[in-house]
């Protein structure tokens, strides 16, 4: 028997109902519902009467002081219209497992419990009103329905499913081409490879070895495409990810470990090291944005809690493109879902994830273009710190003991890591619902918990995640060298009913995976029982150079990990690069005062410049009591920070420095050009607050269409651009991600390619965070430097292409601001250098909005305002041309390409809203003289801050050209994001 | 990472499944003086670890059993079920109490706070009158006359970040929450002004009550995290502030192991 236990407030006042009223009325317009008001219902299995229930809804459920309740009865009784949504069954509710635990230790013998949510609408809904909110607000019908009929019973059972053999041997290529599609996504030369080690195995494969196959050899595990031979444009190249690791080996000062582990590893201070690792999350955000994001965050947590013998996550970075919020309805692709939906509710993901595990979100960006409409970028990073002595990736020895630590394991997420690589279409939400999952945070927390204390206890010998792949990636990779034998039967289950490749491959969450040895498992049960964490003895590592998998008793699979790990066709993949046609408009300068008052007021209120306060006050980002710099400066606190500063050893004055940077266009315009800004934006925003050029590491994050030709011969250059940063900042990438299928292909064919994206993070160390910098403006009169070679080359469009300025005007321009890799980073080390001698007291580093941006947020969290006098900048040489050199200390040298000196009336707008990465706007300490702090470095005294909260520009010739109220400029750049979180 | 003085009060900082501030509490009660220690629940409901033991008690903040239901109720329950006889000896003893953040929600929920009455919950901390989690610095102002409370600047600023920080009750509850002076902390504006205001007042609380103590004076609870700033780089100006000034957290740690 089921009881139905409902709870709402026992008044008015109902804030999750107030937040969906204003949704419904900003995102369908419906003016006519009044008031919503939401109920809570527990369904509750397993007591022995009404009695027991109400005790329950007294003592655990209800609050009588705000709320009120009924049993087995309706609740909200006068509504005009009221419906219950609740997860599908199969989706875990995390809550239920607390319901029983609290149960328990009231005594009461509950069996099963859910918990689901009423809605009650109030007002005028029109025939048709209640669908829509209900399909664009309430019920993503991946994990989500409405209740029609109660259920009779929570208990899930069902037999273990079977082990099936696959007709392989006997296949045609068709036969195996049908197989594939059906969710193994390998190509035709990888199933006739797999084909023919059975054929001269003389049987055929079972659906688990299949399943495994597939998924040791997708894009997503195997990066197929970064270690195949290339041919573009005709010449032969290297694979990509020998490039990148060959660049670390040329640059390794202070890497501990980098490529080889499921995050890269600094040297910190202290005998203590540093990890990071940044993942994506697109595909599952795509289609389930709030369990997405919340396993894209469990996911990289337990990157870096596998990373080495274990390390406590300290912090996360969250990077997202969407299309526009306000992206009309009908250009929403089929299948797809709306970019305001998707925002809302990845944000939440990140949140509830981060939040629940304690761990500060403290650094990311949120980008907006219309082509990201099909499928977002959802980028997560996360940041750790481990003993340095433990910090080595670690193999499991012959005779040690396979344990699985933390969650049970279900139907959730199969085939996540075939489907990661595969393209969407129009049918992807409703083909791969399998493929997402709910997480649970504290079961995550618990894990770490009790992982952390075996790794002091010195009980771990080896250890990785369970992510994509489940069991099968996880254990096949760590028994990779020697061999294992699993006994699948001893998984524990979520509920019965799974066949044994689904036990294997299922990606449930919060999952660790341990080598311990055969003496130490008691103890490591022990610590386990004090954290309230289930572990289980899955099978033993041995030097079979196999990978075994048993279900009570029968065999049902068998590979050599030489097959395994190293059968896939290797393949050279060839790539053309497709030039861009030119786009050489411009728009026309702002011709009076009011259209540059309008023009700096569409720029800070560009979704990509606006200020993203709504989405980071969701996140905690001072958990665990490390931040020395959060993302918002200054005494009004509305100053964004270019970067995240933590000191995690408390007490102690080392700093961690953490920053990205990341463009949602400039790759699509050039790849070379658009990859190394983001390297160079990543960069300057360390150093913005006084990190150190010298002492970090790099993480790069590709995010790519499908790789034809043209779209791998993009990737090649943007590889090239990340080669050519590591090489002149001598600093190493140690650790990488590429996720390659942001392409979507709408219902009659035709494709649609997500702009590429390469997002470049950074992390390094300071000793000590007394000698860093905000972004806010310290006080009035102050100097304020330009510091930096800008790209204001007329030949190339002034650097404007892909800038919001541009953008705004409905243009998106030829070339990226291109950046001079010699210069780079000097400049980097000059501006170092000044913040920590206390030349620079404030600095923020040029990006979306240009200078104007950049003023404008240093003075709005300082209430100060700023004069700035347009000269123009030093040009850069065109590309592969000589750089002049010479000083350029105060002067405005305009000029033709690489002619320094040869003055030129520039345009004033690219001066103002030019963004181009690695350039710094900083205002001086008292008597700091910029020519002595930056030499022949290209650097221009461009003006003062101001006591009065505005910004005066004038012309370069000491004319005024326009003002504008801080005030203003600050609505403006409030409003976009507000208007979305209300 | 955790730096232990060898003398001083001891301090069990509890642990449940999904706390998840107790490395940073634990740091600020050593700064201050004292020895803490993170005791799991599970010694204590083993009988592993007794309380008698400590010194001082702290709940520190988290996300305490997912808080599912409501924030800290779980664990508010599994306290009230097993430990109910070791709190109230604790209690009897006069030793000192600190609850911060889901640890003040599991306090209210026990009904340790406002009245000191175990297994009476008499208030109640509500979602966010903007219905969603927020992070934010706020400005307070320490009233009351509980011992926890003297010896802190009378106004402070504090980091807070939780989603289920609205304090509710009902007037005649209220009424004797005032007449009692047991509110501790109060959400004020720049003026110093106790106010209902967003963002000073961040979730709606009735009367701006941020903190509570118990009729004895030794049991505290408040939404902000005073172990959130314990160093002066912790401040999100704290460029702009004196070197010489004492972060505004510290003075808690000090107050609770001063009656330790």
């Amino acid at each position: 028997m089921i009881q139905t236990i409902r709870v709402t407030s026992s008044s008015d006042g109902d804030p999750l109902g107030e937040d969906l009223r204003a949704e419904i009325r900003r995102s369908l317009g419906l003016a006519g519902i009044a008031h919503v008001r939401t109920a809570k219902v527990y369904r509750l299995e397993g007591l022995a009467d009404a009695a027991q229930a109400v005790q329950l809804a007294r003592q655990l459920l209800a609050e009588e002081i705000d709320q009120r309740w009924s049993l087995d009865e309706p609740l909200i009784t006068d509504a005009d219209a009221l419906v219950e949504v609740a997860y599908k069954p199969g989706v875990m509710n995390p809550e239920a497992a607390s319901l029983l635990k609290a149960a328990q230790d009231l005594g009461l013998p509950l069996a099963a419990a859910d918990a689901s949510r009423e809605y009650a609408f109030y007002g005028i809904l029109a025939p048709g009103d209640l669908e829509r909110i209900l399909a664009r607000l309430l019920v993503n019908p991946t994990i989500e329905r409405v209740v029609t009929e109660a259920p009779i019973s929570l208990v899930m059972g069902g037999e273990p499913g079977p082990t099936a053999v696959i007709p392989l041997c006997a296949m045609d290529d068709a036969a195996m081409q049908a197989l594939s599609a059906g969710g193994l996504y390998l190509d035709l030369v990888e199933m006739r490879a797999i084909q023919d080690y059975f054929v001269e195995l003389g049987r055929d494969p079972t659906d688990l070895e299949l399943e495994v196959l597939a998924q040791t050899w997708s894009e997503h595990c195997v990066h197929k495409t970064f270690k195949a031979d290339l041919l573009i444009d005709g010449r032969p190249k290297p694979p990509l990810m020998r490039r990148l690791k060959e660049a670390t080996a040329r640059h390794d000062a202070l890497v501990v470990s980098a490529f080889v582990d499921n995050s890269g590893v600094l040297a910190f201070y202290d005998g203590w090291a540093v990890a990071g690792k940044v993942e994506t999350h697109n595909s599952p955000s795509a289609i389930e944005p709030y369990g997405g994001a919340m396993t894209g965050s469990g996911g990289v947590f337990r990157d870096i809690l596998g990373t080495g013998l274990g390390a406590r996550v300290i912090a996360s970075t969250d990077m997202f493109c969407f299309a526009p919020p306000d992206l009309p309805a009908e250009q929403v692709p089929p299948g797809c879902l709306a970019p305001d939906y998707l925002l809302r509710r990845v944000v939440a993901g990140v949140r509830d994830y981060g939040n629940r595990m304690g761990v500060p979100t403290n650094n990311g960006s949120v980008h907006f273009h219309p082509d990201f409409r099909a499928k977002p970028t959802v980028i997560v990073g996360a940041y750790g710190l481990l003993p340095e002595a433990v910090a080595q990736k670690a193999r499991p020895r012959s005779g040690d003991r396979i344990l699985v630590m933390g969650g049970r394991t279900g139907r959730d997420g199969i085939h996540g890591a075939t489907f990661s690589s595969a393209e969407m279409t129009a049918q992807t939400l409703t083909v791969n619902s399998q493929a997402v999952q709910i997480g649970n945070a504290v079961e995550e927390k618990r894990t770490l918990d009790a992982l952390l204390a075996c790794r002091d206890a010195g009980l771990i010998q080896a250890l990785t995640d369970c992510g994509a792949g489940g069991f099968s990636s996880a254990i096949g990779e760590l028994g990779e060298e020697l061999g294992v034998t699993v006994e699948l039967e001893r998984a524990p289950l979520k509920y019965p009913g799974l066949a044994p490749w689904e036990v294997f491959l299922s990606e449930s969450q919060e999952r660790m995976v341990l080598a311990v040895g055969p003496e130490q498992v008691a103890a490591v049960a022990r610590i386990c029982a004090v954290y309230n964490v289930e572990v289980t003895d899955l099978g033993c590592f041995e030097a079979t150079g196999r990978l075994t998998v048993r279900h009570e008793g029968a065999t049902v699979g068998e590979l050599q990990m030489a097959f395994l790990h190293g059968g896939y066709p290797r393949r050279t993949l060839t790539g053309v690069y497709q030039p861009r046609v030119a786009d050489d408009r411009l728009p026309t300068e702002p011709a009076d005062e009011a259209a540059w008052r309008a023009a700096a007021l569409a720029v800070m209120g560009h979704p990509n410049v606006a200020s993203k306060e709504p989405i980071c006050r969701q996140y905690d980002h001072t958990v665990q009591g490390m931040a020395a710099m959060g993302p918002f400066g200054g005494p009004l606190a509305r100053t964004p920070g270019d970067a995240a500063i933590l000191t995690p050893l408390l007490g102690k004055p080392y700093g961690l420095v953490i920053a990205h940077g990341l463009n949602p266009v400039l790759c699509a315009l050039d790849p070379y050009w658009g990859g190394l800004w983001a390297g160079a934006e990543a960069m300057a925003n360390l150093v913005a607050v006084g990190g150190n050029p010298r002492e970090v590491g790099l993480i790069d994050n590709f995010i790519w269409p499908v790789p034809d030709a043209a779209s791998l011969a993009d990737l090649d250059r943007a590889v090239d651009a990340c080669v050519d940063l590591s090489d002149a900042l001598e600093r190493p990438f140690i650790s990488g991600k590429d996720s390659l299928s942001s392409t979507y292909r709408f219902p009659d064919g035709t494709v649609l390619k997500i702009p590429p994206v390469l997002c470049v993070s950074v992390f390094g160390r300071i000793p000590d965070v007394a000698r860093t910098v905000g972004g806010e403006f310290t006080r009035a009169g102050a100097t304020l430097v330009l510091v930096g070679a800008r790209d204001l080359d007329p030949a190339s469009g002034y650097g404007l292409g892909g800038s919001t300025w541009l953008d705004t005007q409905g243009l998106a321009g030829r070339l990226p601001p291109r950046v001079d890799l010699a210069l780079l980073p000097r400049v980097l080390d000059a501006v170092h250098a000044a913040i920590v001698g206390g030349g620079i007291v404030a600095c923020h580093d040029l990006s979306e909005g240009g200078l104007l941006a950049a003023a404008a947020e240093m003075g709005i969290g300082a209430g100060l305002g700023a004069e700035l006098e347009l000269g123009g900048d030093r040009l850069l040489p065109p590309a592969g041309g000589g750089w002049e050199g010479g000083p350029a200390v105060g002067a405005e040298l305009y000029g033709e390409a690489g002619a320094v000196g040869a003055r030129r009336a520039i345009r004033r707008d690219a001066t103002l809203f030019n963004e181009s990465a690695g350039v710094f706007l900083a205002e001086l300490a008292d008597g700091a003289d910029a020519a002595a702090l930056f030499g022949d470095l290209p650097h221009l005294v461009i003006g003062r801050t101001l006591a009065e909260p505005e910004l005066r520009v004038r012309d370069g010739e000491g004319a005024p050209l326009f003002t504008v109220g801080l005030d203003e400029l600050r609505e403006a750049w409030e409003r976009p994001m507000r208007a979305v979180f209300h | 990472m955790i730096t232990s003085a060898l003398s001083g009060p001891r301090v069990c900082v509890l642990k449940a499944d999904g706390t998840n501030c107790e490395i940073e509490t634990v740091h600020a009660f050593n700064l201050a003086g004292g020895r803490a220690e993170v005791v799991p629940m599970n010694f204590l409901r083993s009988g592993a670890v007794r309380l008698a033991d400590f010194d001082a008690l702290a709940l520190p903040g988290g996300f305490s059993y997912g808080d599912d239901v409501v924030s800290g109720k779980v664990m508010a329950i599994e306290l009230v079920s097993f430990l109910a006889d070791a709190l109230a000896d604790f209690v009897a003893a006069r030793k000192p109490v600190l609850g911060i953040c889901n640890g003040f929600q599991v306090l209210v929920r026990t009904g340790l706070l406002p009245f000191g009455r175990l297994g009476a919950m008499q208030a109640t901390l509500a979602l966010n009158a903007r219905g969603r989690f927020e992070c934010r610095w706020v400005r307070l102002a320490a009233s009351g006359s509980s011992p926890l409370v003297q010896g802190l600047p009378e106004r402070l600023e504090l980091p807070l970040a939780h989603g289920e920080g609205r304090f509710f009750a009902d007037a005649s509850t209220l009424a004797a929450i005032e007449a009692q002076g047991l509110v501790a902390l109060r959400y004020v504006d720049a003026e110093g002004h106790s106010t209902a205001h967003y963002p000073e007042n961040p979730n709606g609380a009735a009367h701006a009550i941020a903190g509570l103590a118990d009729p004895s004076g030794r049991i505290l609870g408040l939404m902000p995290h005073p172990e959130r700033f314990v160093s002066r780089f912790q401040h999100p100006a704290w460029r702009l502030r004196p070197l010489d000034k004492e972060p505004d957290g510290l003075a808690f740690f000090r107050q609770v192991l001063s009656l330790a």
